[in-house]
């Protein structure tokens, strides 16, 4: 509670916030449950569809990327910007690190090392864009996001595949450690580092009092361009990250990895809470959103009807975006209905115009 | 210190979560008796599952039709899901919906053959039956290929069906894609064998490419036309250039005395076949290919399929030819404009 931009909206908005995660928690244990009995059958002895462990490694399989983005876009969207480029650099990342493997022959690990290096600095292309010339990030990452994606398709003519990467660089996305997928262990340790970052130290606050005032934080002193940089740069080194992630779950680099994350990846920022304005947001709002949009898109396959529509992916995306409308409205409504009873009750109580604060 | 509660509440979500799931493992009856109610004993019937490249293509409904008429006279139950979009990622992850839906028999027409492996590798692992069709996968993440047709049988039927609209001799030229594109440069080396072994009256003047681009390919028709006062033909090995070489052909004035033929799809091709400009459009008949692969689905899952058969017999289509592990569909179609109007892709 050290800033005075944010002192007085904090409360406020963390009480929306608590009020916003539970119902998100109460909406993805309702989804559970509901696939669960409708998506699980049985043959014989075996049990099929949701309600098997098979699927659960599935559901954090297949969100562990778009959950990476999501976690590096948390601190973007805290500090009122926005990253429309993550998507596109995982595509370039992707067919980058290929390159460097299979045509400039670089060992398995330090074509990862330099992938993620690469990541960074195409993030700092973002960050010196937005910090060094004040240009609005839906604009900068507008275009990085086209030039991203422009970049990886000349640079493979839109056709090239890297493929026949060895089984100890798949056994990242296609294997388990402990009993959990691999890549999960990566996303719940990315997910904890990005959750010291945001709630446990003052670069976290810094976000956030960017996000409400980004002039009254550059007056209070804080660093606001180095903050700035900094989230951008983690942003693209986290892209590059779940480009390597998704080749090896797929065993396959192509200019087309991450087609359309970075819209899921803001969708489950969003819907965890995150103001998109900024200011207001947790990291645990945006696990409970990928989570949630996980567990939907692999449920909706299990259900007998949309089996058999063949439906799936079309749903997901509808039911996505009522499940977005519905956690935002949910968290709004109470508000608006306090404000209204607070304004009928002070209307009782005080007949002569008042002035609020 | 307020957040710390429903981070815990997140974290015992997640782990309740996981927890449950285990349990699922063992005492699933439970909600299954509700969700199975429709078919609850019909254990017994044959799940197979159809993968498009893309759900939405014409070329992919087709094959769908032809698929489902397989499966009603079979009595199996068939399911046909897919990305909306040619996605390798996307059907990874559908392979990996049916795997755990436990299907018996998964086809997949590959959008990236190593991308695909990995999750049929997967199905097979689990004790599924595994075949593909249109584009393969690699050879040991699948049972067989029902391969469409082999560029030996294209280039053949192509030859043929000039040859018999030039009378048997003459001069033609063709249109590819690119002079460097593998498959079209296939296509054309069994055209030129063909016409060496059986035509020696026909001379194939030049060879050009139209990019795969309709504008592209109607201009360099053109110019074609002009070069080669004396064209009887010009054949089109990249779809795009069919309708492109058809145009220029009407525009010149030149509709019967400059014949077009092609490698194409109907839908683009039928208003020059139906007013003459076209002759014959060449592909495969993609509804049989879908019954194929049905019917190849079902024997292989009854285990009356098996590596190393040298044939296959496909309900009211009779008898297909295997070499290797593929099943031939057999000589590519001929569209024309006796037919055309009944194929919608």
């Amino acid at each position: 509670m050290s800033q005075p931009a944010s002192s007085s909206t904090q409360p406020a908005g963390k009480a929306i916030l608590l009020r916003h995660e539970t119902i998100l928690l109460g909406v993805l244990v309702a989804e559970w449950v509901y696939f669960y009995f409708a998506g699980t059958t049985v043959r014989g002895t075996v049990t099929l569809g949701f309600g098997t462990m098979n699927r659960q490694f599935d559901i954090l399989r297949h969100s562990c990327e778009i959950g990476l983005l999501a976690l590096a876009l948390t601190p973007v969207i805290l500090t009122g910007g926005i990253d429309l480029s993550v998507g596109s650099l995982m595509g370039l990342c992707a067919i980058l690190f290929g390159k460097l493997w299979q045509d400039a022959h670089f060992p398995l690990a330090l074509a990862i090392v330099a992938t993620l290096g690469i990541g960074a600095v195409a993030g700092g292309l973002n960050a010196a864009l937005i910090t060094l010339l004040r240009l609005p990030p839906l604009i900068v990452t507008l275009g990085t996001y086209s030039l991203f994606r422009g970049l990886a398709e000349a640079i493979t003519h839109g056709a090239d595949t890297f493929t026949n990467f060895p089984a100890s660089f798949l056994f990242l996305g296609q294997e388990r450690v402990l009993g959990l997928p691999t890549q999960a262990w990566i996303f719940f340790g990315v997910t904890a580092a990005y959750w010291l970052l945001v709630h446990q130290t003052t670069f976290g606050r810094s976000f956030r009092a960017i996000g409400f005032a980004p002039e009254g934080a550059r007056y209070a002193g804080l660093p606001v361009e180095r903050r700035l940089a900094m989230v951008y740069i983690l942003a693209g080194f986290v892209s590059a990250l779940a480009a390597i992630i998704y080749t090896a779950r797929l065993g396959q680099a192509k200019a087309d990895a991450g087609t359309g994350y970075e819209l899921f990846a803001i969708t489950a920022v969003v819907l965890g809470g995150t103001s998109i304005f900024g200011g207001v947001g947790s990291i645990y709002g945006t696990l409970l959103g990928v989570l949630a949009i996980g567990v939907l898109k692999s449920g909706l396959g299990t259900v007998p009807f949309v089996i058999k529509q063949g439906v799936g992916e079309e749903m997901s995306g509808m039911l996505t975006g009522a499940l977005l409308l519905i956690a935002l409205t949910g968290g709004v409504l109470p508000k608006i209905l306090s404000n209204w009873r607070a304004r009928r009750q002070n209307a009782r109580l005080t007949p002569q115009p008042s002035h609020p604060a | 210190m307020k957040r710390f509660p429903s981070l815990f509440l997140v974290a015992g979500a997640t782990a309740a979560l996981f927890l449950s799931a285990c349990g699922g493992k063992s005492e699933a009856p439970a909600p299954a008796a509700s969700a199975a109610a429709p078919a609850p004993a019909a254990g017994k019937q044959l799940k197979i599952a159809l993968m498009p490249k893309a759900k939405g293509l014409g070329y992919f409904i087709s094959v769908k039709a032809g698929a489902e008429k397989a499966a009603k006279e079979l009595g199996v139950d068939l399911i046909y899901d897919g990305p909306t979009d040619s996605n390798a990622a996307k059907q990874n992850e559908i392979v990996e919906n049916w795997i755990t839906l436990g299907e018996d028999v998964i086809c997949v027409a590959a959008e990236n053959a190593e991308g695909i492996s990995t999750a049929l590798r997967k199905a097979q692992a689990a004790g599924i039956k595994v075949l593909t069709y249109d584009a393969d996968a690699q050879k040991d993440a699948r049972s067989f290929f029902v391969n469409q047709a082999t560029p030996k049988g294209i280039g053949d039927t192509l030859t043929d069906e000039a040859a018999r609209l030039m009378g048997g001799k003459g001069e033609f030229a063709i249109i590819t894609a690119s002079v460097t594109a593998s498959n079209q440069k296939s296509w054309q080396n069994f055209i030129e064998a063909r016409l060496k072994e059986k035509y020696p009256d026909i001379k194939l003047v030049t060879v050009v490419p139209g990019n795969d681009m309709k504008d592209q390919s109607q201009t360099v028709a053109t110019t074609l036309m002009s070069t080669y006062p004396d064209l009887k033909l010009i054949m089109a090995i990249s779809t795009a250039a069919v309708p492109g070489a058809a145009e220029a052909v009407k525009q010149a004035g030149k509709v019967g005395k400059v014949k077009v033929i092609g490698l194409g799809m109907p839908n683009e091709n039928k208003p020059y076949v139906n007013s003459g400009v076209t002759d014959s459009v060449i592909l495969w008949n993609t509804g049989d290919l879908g019954y194929l692969t049905v019917y190849a689905a079902d024997a292989l899952a009854k285990g009356t399929l098996k590596p190393g058969d040298k044939s296959i017999k496909a309900g009211s289509l009779g008898t297909f030819e295997i070499q290797d592990d593929n099943i031939l569909l057999g000589k590519p179609y001929i569209f024309n404009k006796d037919n055309i109007n009944k194929f919608d892709f």
